[in-house]
Order: structure tokens, then C-alpha cells, then sequence
């Protein structure tokens, strides 16, 4: 369950009527309970795990070299490159990994600050905007908006926030290394958060329960640290909460590890249209190409033939664009503010700025896909049924010439485009906080607040 | 198999006019595999089953046919069906004694994909390749 005070802070404000106008979403939706899953058992528990899903899948592929499937009615009748690539797609959730370039990542102090820090308008001068302003939990953690709206219009549609840790890049672009760097470029852009050190700093000074969380979950009071840190901490707390919100398991989930397991009458319960979808989606569709792995993406970008003009004569270079801002920015991975001091910036220290990586955008993640239309980089696909027209009927001119030649036209047929639909619903689940310690009783407690 | 190693580099070494020195790169094990070039052999061991859309380091080690020395070896992936490479740039770190450490690799696609090693300067230089494939 969430903490109390949390539970409270969050409907007190939501109870304004300005507030409760911009933040439909309450935060009793999601809840904060349990253990920090870090401990080696569990990493030996998954390793046996994937073991023996390994043995099953290779008895499953035995047989299915043995013998082609054939009977369109057996649940696991999959290829055994069909079954390798399902299998691929879990397991599901993974296990709570700590972000070594955050040090407030894990910590319950810090999600429990975070988790107010997401709800609060103060972040911004006027009061006007908070996270949650575009990423609402009711909303699928997104806005339901074509493209973004901040103090103004923005260029790109509002991601979701689910399913975010230890990812190697954020955003349609992947303008940020790190979720903290994520959370700290809409405080400080001018068409969203317009904020600064300044802004947040007032608001630790400001307000008794926020600083004593601050203290609790970065050791110093923020009235006594440089303002900067202050800022970066504030985003590193962000980021921290953010990183709890794990899409849940879904039909999808029990189907792949009854697959594993090669149990067929769990498998059954699956529905045969997504069934059907799924062989698709790993087979003919080829979209396993780059929506691979447990997040259903392979944390890369691609040009899938959307147009990146978003007025006339304005482009957005998505990949291209947000690479250089990156490898230019004080706060990505190699910078000061990186708690691993750099040794965990792989994808940053390698990453390579090529014009093929113009007009690419990130591979977006599909769990929960169904809950956070409208779609694509710019808004432009109001439904999942657009997406897969738009993949059906591909106009394969308009991808530029270094670009993938893997994407075809899919001509995909009405019964086709249910089935993939009938897939891709199968991804939903609600969202399922990791499980962490409470974080509030330090400052609940009387007198704890001047600490 | 030895035997006709040996008569294989005599013959290469023949053709080149390169004098034969004994050149056997110093990585050995199970997952070593070798690509044999005209003045070049190269070792690699990388992790197996390769990874998707993940991080891995390729060992490596090298040695001339002519018995030079070797400045440390350019590696790099593509997928040459897409027409395309990885999104990273692996950085190669010298270990020592002809033995390398190729770090920043990533293949963010499934299906076939080239290796490529890049050793030699000047004349000598040549690029020994080799598909690999991601499931």
C-alpha cells in the first residue's frame, strides 16, 4: 500500500480546485510495500529459473524439429524459432536492479520524497505544472495527447513512465543517459517546467516535510548543499520514484511461461486470436526485430517512416539531434553528477553519431502499448489500428536510404490486423509498484521535521 | 589438421612472400575461433550465446604472419542484409603479449551480422571478417 502521508499530501492537493482540474489522477493507485528485491537468493532463484525454462524450451524445440506443428488448435504449436523468440519476450517483471548512477535509486527515503516530488506543482515557478501533469496514472502513466503541451506546444508525444529502469536511453530521442538526467530536462526546459536551482531550492525552504525527506534521503539538509546538487538530487528522488512503476503481468506473460514450461492447458487459456497475433508479431511481422527482449524493445531507435517534419519546414532530427545535446550536457553519465563516476556509462562512452540516425526515434517499449494512444514520436497514429496500417501499407520511398531495408510493407489482411491487435491488448496489466520498505516514518514522527 | 595448417601458412607465405614465422595467437579454449587471414591470424572468443540488444567485450589476440609487430586491432559489426552497423563504437584496449580486449559492443537486432577486425598498417594492413548470428 501506498504510505499514508503520501496517500494524503497527494489528495490534499488534489482536492484544489486548480490542481484537481490538471491532475485527474490520484495517488492512491499505485502502493509501496515490502522488500527491496536485491538480495543474491533471488538472482540465484532467476538464474535456476531461466535454467530450467531453457531445458523445457530446448525439449519444446526438440519436438518441434522433430515434427513441424501442424494442428492450428494446440496452443504451443510454434516453430522452434517462433518459440525462441516468444520465450525471449519475459520473463516478466525482471528483478529490482539498483541505477549505480543514482544514489537515491532503490532507496525508500528517496521514493517516498520522489513519489511527492511527481504531484507537486511548486517544481514549477508559477505553479502551474507537474509531472504528473503529463504523466498520469490513469492515462497509462502518459497524457492521451497527440504531442505534449507544456507552457506551450511541444514537438513530441508524451512517453509513458513505466518500465523504466536501468534502460540506456530516454526519451524519443534519447536525449538523457539516465532517468535522473530524464527527470531533470523538463524542470529546466523553458516550454515545460521553466524551473532552476533557485525554484527548487525554495521549495525544501518552503516546506518541512519535503526537506526532512531530502535530509533523510541524501544525508545533508538542502538548505546546507550547493543548489545545484539540490536540483540534480531533486531529479535523482524523481527518478527514484519513477523507477517503481512496473507494468504488472499480463495474459501475455502466463501464456509465455506456460510455454516455457510446456504446460499446453495453461497455455489454452491464452486467446487464440492473440495466439495467432503473437506468430505474427515474431514471425512474418518481424517486429521482433526491434521489439525484442522483456520490455518488448530493443532500447535502440529507428526510422519507421513517420515523418519528422513537425511544422513546415521544421524538422525534428530526433536520434541525431538528441545525441549531441547529450554528449554536450553537464548531466549525463559522464559528467560530475554520476554517482558510478562514469565506470557504468557503456552506452554513452560508445555511442555513435551517424546521419543514418537522423529522423530516428526510439523503439518504444509495448507493455501497456494499449492504454497510451495516441502513438509514434509525433502523435501521429490515434489508435493501435493506425500503427499497424501505417506498418501495413508502408511507404517504403519514404524511408531514407541508410535506413533499415528490413521494413516492408506488411499487407497485412483485416483478420490479420485483429489478431495483432488481439497481441497487443494482451500486454496490458495495471501498474505494480516494485515492492519497498515504507519511507515515511522519520518525518511523520513529531518534531522530526526540523532535523 | 596441424599438418595442414602448417602447409596452408607455408603456401600463404609463398604467395605473399612473406617469410613463415610460426604465428599462433596466444587465446586457446573451447569457444576460441580463428580467422585466418593472408598476413594476419586472429583469435576471438566472445560470450555465448551472443547477446541482443546487450552489452558484451570480445577477447581477442593476433599475430602476423610475418613475424611484425601489431598495433591493436579496429573492431567493429554490421548486418550487412539491413545495410546497417551497430549503434556504438567498440574502443579495442591492449592487454599485452598480442591479446586485446574489444569493449562496447552491442547487436540491437536479431539475425545475421559480420565481425569485422581491422589489424595491419599501410601495405600491410587487411580486414578479417566473419558472420556471426544473434538469435
Amino acid at each position: 500500500m501506498i504510505p499514508a502521508s503520501i496517500a494524503r499530501t497527494a489528495a490534499r492537493r488534489a482536492d484544489e480546485p486548480r490542481r484537481a482540474r490538471r491532475f485527474p489522477a490520484r495517488a492512491q493507485n499505485w502502493g509501496l510495500s515490502g522488500g527491496v528485491e536485491r538480495g543474491g537468493n533471488r538472482f540465484v532463484a532467476r538464474a535456476r529459473r531461466l535454467a530450467a525454462e531453457s531445458l523445457a524450451a530446448l525439449a519444446l524445440a526438440a519436438c518441434a524439429a522433430a515434427a513441424p506443428p501442424a494442428d492450428a488448435d494446440d496452443p504451443t504449436a510454434f516453430t522452434a524459432e517462433e518459440r525462441a523468440r516468444i520465450l525471449s519476450l519475459g520473463p516478466w517483471p525482471p528483478p529490482f536492479a539498483p541505477d549505480p548512477s543514482n544514489r537515491a535509486s532503490g532507496r525508500p527515503e528517496a521514493v517516498a520524497l520522489g513519489a511527492r516530488l511527481f504531484f507537486d506543482a511548486r517544481l514549477s515557478p508559477d505553479g502551474r505544472i507537474a509531472c504528473v501533469s503529463c504523466h498520469q496514472p490513469d492515462r497509462g502513466w502518459s497524457d492521451g495527447r497527440p504531442r505534449a503541451r507544456g507552457r506551450t506546444d511541444l514537438p513530441r508525444n508524451t512517453m509513458a513512465v513505466v518500465n523504466l529502469q536501468r534502460q540506456r536511453w530516454y526519451g524519443w530521442g534519447g536525449g538523457a543517459d539516465s532517468l535522473w538526467m530524464a527527470s531533470l530536462r523538463p524542470l529546466l526546459d523553458a516550454r515545460e517546467f521553466a524551473a532552476d536551482a533557485a525554484v527548487v531550492a525554495r521549495l525544501y525552504d518552503r516546506d518541512a516535510d519535503l526537506a526532512c525527506r531530502y535530509a533523510l534521503s541524501f544525508g545533508q539538509a538542502a538548505d546546507a548543499a550547493d543548489p545545484q546538487r539540490v536540483l540534480v538530487n531533486t531529479a535523482k528522488a524523481l527518478a527514484a520514484f519513477q523507477e517503481t512503476l512496473t507494468t504488472g503481468r499480463t495474459a501475455f506473460d502466463a501464456f509465455r511461461d506456460a510455454l516455457a514450461r510446456g504446460d499446453a492447458a495453461a497455455a489454452a487459456r491464452y486467446p487464440a486470436a492473440a495466439r495467432r497475433g503473437l506468430r505474427l508479431f515474431v514471425g512474418r511481422g518481424n517486429c521482433v526485430a526491434c521489439h525484442n527482449g522483456p520490455t518488448l524493445s530493443n532500447g535502440e531507435f529507428a526510422d519507421v517512416g513517420v515523418p519528422y517534419f513537425v511544422a513546415p519546414g521544421v524538422v525534428d532530427p530526433g536520434r541525431h539531434a538528441d545525441l549531441q545535446q547529450l554528449r554536450a550536457s553537464r548531466y549525463n553519465r559522464l559528467g560530475p553528477y554520476d554517482d558510478d563516476a562514469g565506470a557504468g556509462a557503456t552506452a554513452t562512452r560508445h555511442a555513435r553519431l551517424e546521419p543514418r540516425h537522423w529522423g530516428e526515434f526510439k523503439v518504444p517499449g509495448l507493455r501497456n502499448v494499449a492504454l497510451t494512444a495516441p502513438y509514434f514520436h509525433n502523435g501521429s497514429a490515434a489508435s493501435l489500428r493506425d500503427v499497424l496500417r501505417h506498418y501495413s501499407e508502408l511507404d517504403e520511398s519514404r524511408i531514407h536510404a541508410s535506413a533499415q531495408p528490413l521494413l516492408r510493407a506488411l499487407r497485412l489482411s483485416a483478420a490479420e490486423t485483429d489478431d495483432l491487435l488481439a497481441f497487443l491488448e494482451s500486454l496490458t496489466a495495471p501498474v505494480a509498484p516494485h515492492p519497498m520498505p515504507p519511507g515515511d516514518a522519520d518525518c511523520a514522527a513529531p518534531g522530526a521535521q526540523r532535523r | 589438421m596441424r599438418r595442414h595448417r602448417r602447409a596452408s601458412l607455408a603456401a600463404t607465405a609463398l604467395l605473399t612472400g612473406a617469410t613463415a614465422f610460426a604465428c599462433e595467437p596466444p587465446l586457446r579454449g573451447a569457444e576460441v575461433q580463428r580467422i585466418e587471414g593472408l598476413r594476419h591470424v586472429i583469435a576471438w572468443r566472445a560470450p555465448h550465446p551472443l547477446p541482443l540488444a546487450e552489452f558484451f567485450a570480445l577477447d581477442l589476440a593476433a599475430c602476423a604472419r610475418d613475424g611484425g609487430a601489431l598495433k591493436p586491432p579496429r573492431v567493429d559489426a554490421t548486418m550487412p542484409e539491413h545495410g546497417h552497423g551497430m549503434n556504438y563504437r567498440p574502443r579495442v584496449t591492449t592487454l599485452g603479449a598480442g591479446r586485446y580486449r574489444a569493449n562496447g559492443l552491442l547487436l540491437h537486432m536479431p539475425g545475421r551480422w559480420r565481425l569485422a577486425v581491422a589489424i595491419g598498417q599501410g601495405d600491410r594492413a587487411e580486414t578479417l571478417s566473419v558472420p556471426i548470428v544473434v538469435e
